[in-house]
């Protein structure tokens, strides 16, 4: 129980209801450890998305069971009113494009989360600068976002979601923009990341070139999620 | 914790504080709007102040020369004068004149008085230059605003008038310079007819028109210490059968009755400058969010909670609302003098805006608030 950082149990989705019912996710099952870096694949308007945001709190499912460390969060119902606290305490999220609050510089953007739950100032600032030199930018600690490249600010959204300490990292295709060198760059970034802070990430990509980085692949198949080995080269999408 | 509200205005801050001037301007206005009714207020008051008398006798159910034509003899200054508690009376007339400049013909208000009576209309704080009449005719003294000097020569009726005094801030209660002339040259251009007018009166069988007793529209007077002004009211009013007022009925006449009207138009103006400013904060605080609906929805997504989001909004909304009247209040000081009639800018009437102001803002966040409590975090990564 101890490693276990996402389960998800039956969960269903669906959308509208009588003739207009359309359905997402029927019955999804997975179980996703902590310091595994898991591939979420299905091609484009199958659910990724939705089921990323039902396991981090942002969507309510259906139906079914959503555990997050050893908390059940969701038995056919949300069982605490404060998703939200949920997503800031527990949840690092990574976006396609980066996100950043353009009103903020770097260490703002990153220590955002981490004030609102209460740390100091000044702990969330050192973390924080911990975070940026691992990412090797704390040289841009107190640069606006727009004058960041676009790799520096993407570094800059990972240290973002990693300054709550969170225990789950939802990364929705965190390599879509960027070059196949950057990419691996990136995802070699999140493999570390989950080995060295214990996280569990759930990767949505699209990118076969990604796999052979990932503990495990969860794929969308029929409506179901299917959960594959890594494959060595066989085409998964 | 960092303060959302500053950062996002230190990243706009030019539009931020050219909106806030052009908010201001419009506050401005509204005060400028204040002041000219306080204007109005401050103007009609100055003949009655300056002339600092207890009693207005006038014809009888009439409401005094401001409101209503009022003829009455000038020998009843004699006959208010030995009623019980008067201290001293005099007659005064009010009429309308336009004068010419070298420039434009001015219309003025032109009071009479005898300048060798007890009673002096002219405030000796108000004269800026030269002295009060000292003859029975054909002398003037002028407010500085109507473009005469000190010395020149005015072309009045069939004569000309010399201009020994010149005043500041006098002014009638319609807002017009007050000149003053003698009593009996007030007299003569508002009562005496010309020649033509006297042979055309008498070929009509009217006898002797030009020759009535001299007539004044006003006989004003003091009260003697140890009576009340309402006891000689009451003692005029039950002998003469005249129409009497006291100051603080004169005041009430002039700014309730005359100006009543206009200051419920300025007040309906300034009622729907408010709300236009309401609208336009509230339009451009919701705009301003609008413009960040993507960062807002990053913000619920990664877990900011809505608090502390529209904690910004209401700091932005109320700085904004802040500034404008910081710049609606420079902008009502730079324009005010170049107003034609009076503006009195007054600080009780700032502060109150004030108030309008900052309630009006949170107002006008309210909209914008209800867009965030509604914005989808999903929508932060298309759905």
């Amino acid at each position: 129980m101890a490693k276990q950082a996402i389960r998800v149990e039956n969960l269903i989705k669906r959308f509208g209801e009588g003739d207009s019912l359309v359905s997402v996710i029927e019955g999804a099952d997975f179980l996703v450890n902590k310091g595994e870096l898991v591939a979420l694949i299905a091609p484009s308007g199958a659910g990724k998305t939705t089921l990323l945001m039902m396991i981090g709190c942002v969507a309510e499912p259906t139906s079914g069971k959503i555990w997050l460390g050893d908390e059940l969060v969701y038995d056919n119902e949300w069982l605490t009113k404060e998703q939200r606290k949920i997503r800031r305490e527990k949840i690092g999220f990574i976006f396609q494009a980066h996100y950043l609050i353009p009103f903020l510089n770097v260490i703002e953007n990153v220590t955002l989360v981490s004030q609102t739950n209460g740390v100091s100032e000044k702990e969330s600032n050192a973390f924080a600068m911990e975070l940026l030199e691992y990412f090797d930018i704390a040289d841009k600690a107190h640069n606006l976002s727009s004058e960041l490249s676009g790799g520096q600010n993407q570094r800059v959204a990972i240290a973002r979601a990693l300054a709550n300490k969170p225990q789950i990292i939802l990364a929705d295709e965190p390599t879509a923009a960027l070059d196949t060198e950057r990419s691996v760059s990136v995802v070699q970034m999140l493999k570390k990341i989950a080995l060295d802070q214990d996280v569990a990430i759930i990767m949505v990509t699209h990118d076969e070139a990604m796999l052979p980085f990932c503990d495990h692949i969860l794929k969308i198949e029929n409506k179901k999620v299917v959960s594959h080995d890594v494959p060595k080269s066989s085409k998964l999408i | 914790m960092i303060n959302l509200a500053q950062k996002d205005i230190k990243h706009t801050l030019g539009k931020f504080i050219i909106t806030a001037m052009g908010v201001g301007m419009l506050l401005g206005i509204v005060l400028i709007m204040i002041g000219v009714y306080r204007g109005m207020i401050v103007d009609a008051k100055v003949l009655l102040d300056d002339l600092n008398v207890d009693l207005w006798v006038v014809q009888e159910d009439t409401l005094g020369p401001f409101a209503e034509a009022s003829r009455i003899h000038e020998d009843l200054k004699n006959s208010v004068r030995v009623i019980d508690g008067v201290e001293k009376s005099v007659g005064l007339t009010f009429q309308n004149l336009q004068l010419q400049t070298s420039v434009k013909p001015v219309r003025v208000v032109a009071v009479g008085f005898n300048p060798f009576d007890k009673v002096n209309p002219i405030n000796p704080k108000r004269l800026v230059e030269g002295n009060i009449l000292t003859h029975d005719h054909y002398e003037i003294v002028i407010s500085d605003n109507i473009g005469f000097k000190l010395g020149e020569e005015i072309p009045i009726g069939r004569n000309l008038y010399r201009v020994v005094g010149i005043t500041h801030g006098t002014v009638s209660s319609g807002g017009e310079p007050l000149v003053y002339i003698s009593l009996k040259d007030a007299q003569e251009l508002q009562f005496s007819y010309s020649n033509n007018r006297i042979r055309s009166d008498r070929a009509r069988g009217i006898k002797d028109s030009s020759s009535n007793m001299p007539m004044v529209n006003a006989v004003v007077a003091t009260v003697r210490l140890g009576y009340t002004t309402d006891e000689v009211a009451h003692n005029i009013r039950s002998t003469l059968h005249k129409s009497v007022y006291t100051r603080a009925e004169q005041r009430d006449i002039l700014t309730k009755n005359l100006i009543e009207r206009a200051s419920k138009q300025i007040g309906l103006f300034t009622a729907i400058l408010v709300v236009v400013s309401t609208i336009i904060i509230a339009l451009i605080i919701y705009t301003m969010t609008l413009e960040k609906m993507k960062e807002i929805s990053i913000m619920k997504l990664i877990g900011i909670p809505n608090s502390m989001i529209m904690k910004m909004i209401v700091q932005e909304t109320l700085l904004l609302g802040f500034l404008a009247f910081i710049f609606g209040n420079l902008f009502s000081h730079l324009i005010y003098s170049h107003f034609p009639k009076r503006v009195v800018l007054e600080i009780p009437d700032a502060w109150m805006l004030f108030l309008v102001i900052m309630i009006a803002s949170i107002l006008a966040s309210l909209i914008a608030i209800k867009k965030v409590i509604n914005a989808d975090p999903a929508a932060a990564i298309g759905g």
